[in-house]
């Protein structure tokens, strides 16, 4: 047997601004407080509060859907299907939302609808004992048939008024009127990042991550663990599709088409690990918002169409490059 | 050498192809005639009397994909023009409609194997890829069946027409529609879908083209969304933002306009005070009552309806009239504007485009 090396001692002195590198947000942070410097100073429409809120405003689903992806990431597993879910759910919202079914119950409809589809992702991974990817990219496929086949095709359109508001309309604190997905986002990105990081049941997540085998020698419900994981996942993700669909008002079938790539790259740009067991909700917000300010940036400055895509992969790539760099050195 | 060998090679299979076909419907004709006699004589005395087919020409109608509601306007109108060929005699004309749920040009390519196995007599389809397209279009021909090609062509194939919109020229009509709404000056910009998509480059290219004459508009930007409803409200709004000065808008598609009123705040100011002014592609519902309430100058649509009505009377006058088609057939476009908006409202509402559209500009 070889014997453990000592674990590093948590006594040794640090700088406060040594513990403030080592956070897995610093990187990310950093590189979006630049970009917001450089488009202030180089366009007049960027630092308006119009526009600051509709780059949030536009962050807000990606990010909601992204917390449940980086749950799964942290798990050590991955979720595919949340574009698809994403739709679905907006779309059953919508047909029950036709159906007269009123607000609270149709919103809570949609959110079943993203439960199932994790609980059938959860299901088949953890009892059925096959890998997260092929699951999640059936459902991927899965998901968005039951879109089209619910309506043939046809978007879901003329949403009762009191939906749409939840999406279009702003609150007003202060001096700020603050749309409304913009602050669900953050109120989801407060639960969630007290579930992962204040409750035993968080612990675990990361745990799971880190190592299966070890999770569950210490006697843990390693199968349950990542029912719940998956489940979350989904109705995260119906959560996104559910707000997405208020802002639009309308509920297509076709909607959020590719978005699990979106998604997928905002909780890496955030900080979170494919090797699972790292990661927190404030850098995956961070990421979320980075990758719209980018976007959003590009038109801004009026970059040629063409070219935005190229500087959008070349950033994502740079982000998790700079923040690799910042682990291996903090 | 292999090139000379495989034409051909094509000439030959192509010429053997026709005549098999020749001959497979003469035998289909005997046998639908001896059939029909037969009956006579069983059926002493019959109630109703036998239809008076002497022939049936069934049609495979293709379209890109299931799930986009524009094609089951297609092919509504396939149905009804066949309906009209069989109740005019003497031809039993039946459209069958088959295709792959998403836009797939794999998917598509097998659906097309399926239909040459089950046995039809013309296909009409509307290619997902035109290169993808080429082999089973031809093995098709091959297999006795001729193909025409509409919305979406296969130049390279052996089809035997292409029933279509010139997208350039629609581009150049988008420009004059907006050049009357706002005037002779002033800051346009573009929406366009995927970068690089075929016929919307070739919309952008007439539209450019269409304002060469005007030296007082400047393009100031293009947009791109992806085909994506969502992202393409986001985009217009930055323009609007970035753009405050901005006077006329070219939406190379409908997608923002899926969206409903309320999502884009800014652009939907600028319309409604007569700020901006903006012209765009196809011509759904949803476009229609924002032109109709005034956010929207112009519309340039595809006759979606006649994808399948006209298609329908082209295999019709191929196959049973031995017509012969040049390879572009123009399907010409509909041009909406707030003199002939109604028109087009109540022909969607009644499922009826046969009506053609009065003059957009009537003159006083």
């Amino acid at each position: 047997m070889t014997v453990p090396t000592a674990p590093p001692s948590k006594l040794t002195f640090t700088f406060p601004w040594q513990t403030l590198i080592r956070r897995q947000e610093f990187g990310i942070a950093l590189f979006l407080f630049s970009l917001v410097i450089i488009l202030s100073l180089r366009t007049d429409t960027f630092l308006t509060s119009t526009n600051l809120f509709n780059v949030l405003r536009a962050s807000s689903w990606i990010a909601i859907a992204a917390f449940g992806e980086a749950i799964t990431i942290i798990a050590g597993g991955i979720d595919l299907s949340v574009g698809s879910v994403m739709a679905l759910a907006g779309l059953v919202t919508g047909l029950a939302l036709r159906a007269g079914w009123g607000v609270p119950l149709s919103i809570g409809a949609g959110l079943a609808t993203g439960m199932l589809a994790g609980l059938i992702n959860g299901v088949l991974i953890s009892r059925g004992r096959l890998p997260s990817f092929i699951v999640t990219l059936g459902m991927l496929s899965a998901a968005r048939g039951v879109a089209f086949g619910l309506t043939s095709g046809e978007p879901v359109r003329d949403l009762p008024t009191d939906f749409v508001r939840l999406g279009q309309n702003n609150l007003a604190l202060g001096r700020w009127e603050v749309p409304l997905p913009v602050i669900v986002m953050l109120t989801l990105a407060a639960f969630t990042w007290l579930v992962l990081s204040r409750t035993v049941f968080g612990g675990r997540i990361y745990a799971l991550g880190s190592s299966e085998t070890a999770t569950w020698r210490a006697g843990i419900n390693v199968g349950g663990l990542k029912v719940i994981v998956y489940v979350l996942s989904g109705v995260l993700a119906a959560a996104g599709g559910v707000v997405m669909t208020a802002r639009l008002g309308v509920a297509a079938p076709t909607a959020a088409g590719g978005y699990e790539l979106d998604i997928i790259a905002a909780a890496m740009v955030g900080g979170v690990s494919l090797l699972g067991g790292e990661g927190t909700m404030w850098g995956v917000l961070l990421g979320a918002v980075t990758m719209q300010v980018l976007r959003n940036g590009l038109v801004l400055l009026g970059l040629p169409t063409y070219w935005q895509v190229v500087a959008i992969g070349v950033v994502i790539i740079a982000a998790i490059a700079l923040d690799r760099w910042r682990a291996s050195r903090a | 050498m292999w090139p000379p060998g495989v034409a051909e090679n094509k000439t030959t299979s192509h010429t053997e192809a026709k005549n098999k076909r020749r001959k497979r419907t003469i035998v289909r004709a005997l046998g639908t005639t001896c059939l029909i006699g037969l009956l006579g004589l069983v059926a002493c005395g019959p109630a109703t009397p036998p239809a008076r087919h002497t022939q049936r020409l069934t049609i495979a109608w293709i379209p890109k994909a299931l799930n986009n509601p524009v094609f089951e306007l297609g092919r509504a109108g396939a149905v009804q023009r066949a309906a009209e060929l069989t109740a005019a005699g003497p031809v039993e004309v039946q459209v069958l409609v088959y295709g792959s749920v998403a836009s797939d040009a794999a998917e598509q390519a097998r659906v097309v194997e399926d239909v040459i196995a089950r046995g039809v007599d013309a296909i009409a389809i509307s290619c997902n890829d035109p290169t993808a397209c080429v082999d089973p279009i031809n093995k098709a021909v091959e297999a006795g069946v001729p193909v025409m090609t509409w919305d979406s062509d296969s130049p390279e194939s052996w089809r035997f027409t292409y029933l279509g919109v010139d997208n350039y020229q629609g581009g150049k009509t988008a420009a004059q529609l907006l050049v009357r709404a706002m005037g002779l000056t002033g800051q346009v910009a573009l929406l366009t879908g995927v970068p690089g998509a075929y016929n919307l480059e070739q919309r952008v290219q007439g539209f450019t083209d269409g304002l060469v004459a005007y030296p007082g508009i400047q393009i100031v930007t293009t947009v791109a969304c992806n085909d994506d409803i969502n992202l393409g409200v986001q985009v217009v709004e930055e323009v609007m933002q970035s753009h405050p000065e901005l006077k006329g808008w070219f939406f190379v598609g409908m997608w923002p306009l899926f969206a409903e009123r309320g999502s884009m705040p800014l652009w939907e100011a600028a319309a409604r005070e007569g700020r901006v002014k903006t012209v765009a592609f196809d011509t759904l519902p949803v476009e229609l009552d924002y032109l109709k309430e005034g956010y929207l100058s112009g519309l340039i649509g595809q006759k979606y309806w006649g994808w399948g009505y006209d298609s329908v009377q082209i295999v019709y006058e191929h196959i049973i009239q031995s017509k012969t088609f040049a390879p572009f057939t123009d399907s010409g476009m509909d041009i909406v504007t707030p003199a002939n908006v109604q028109v087009m409202i109540d022909a969607w509402k009644q499922n009826d485009f046969s009506r053609s559209l009065p003059d957009p500009f009537p003159t006083p």
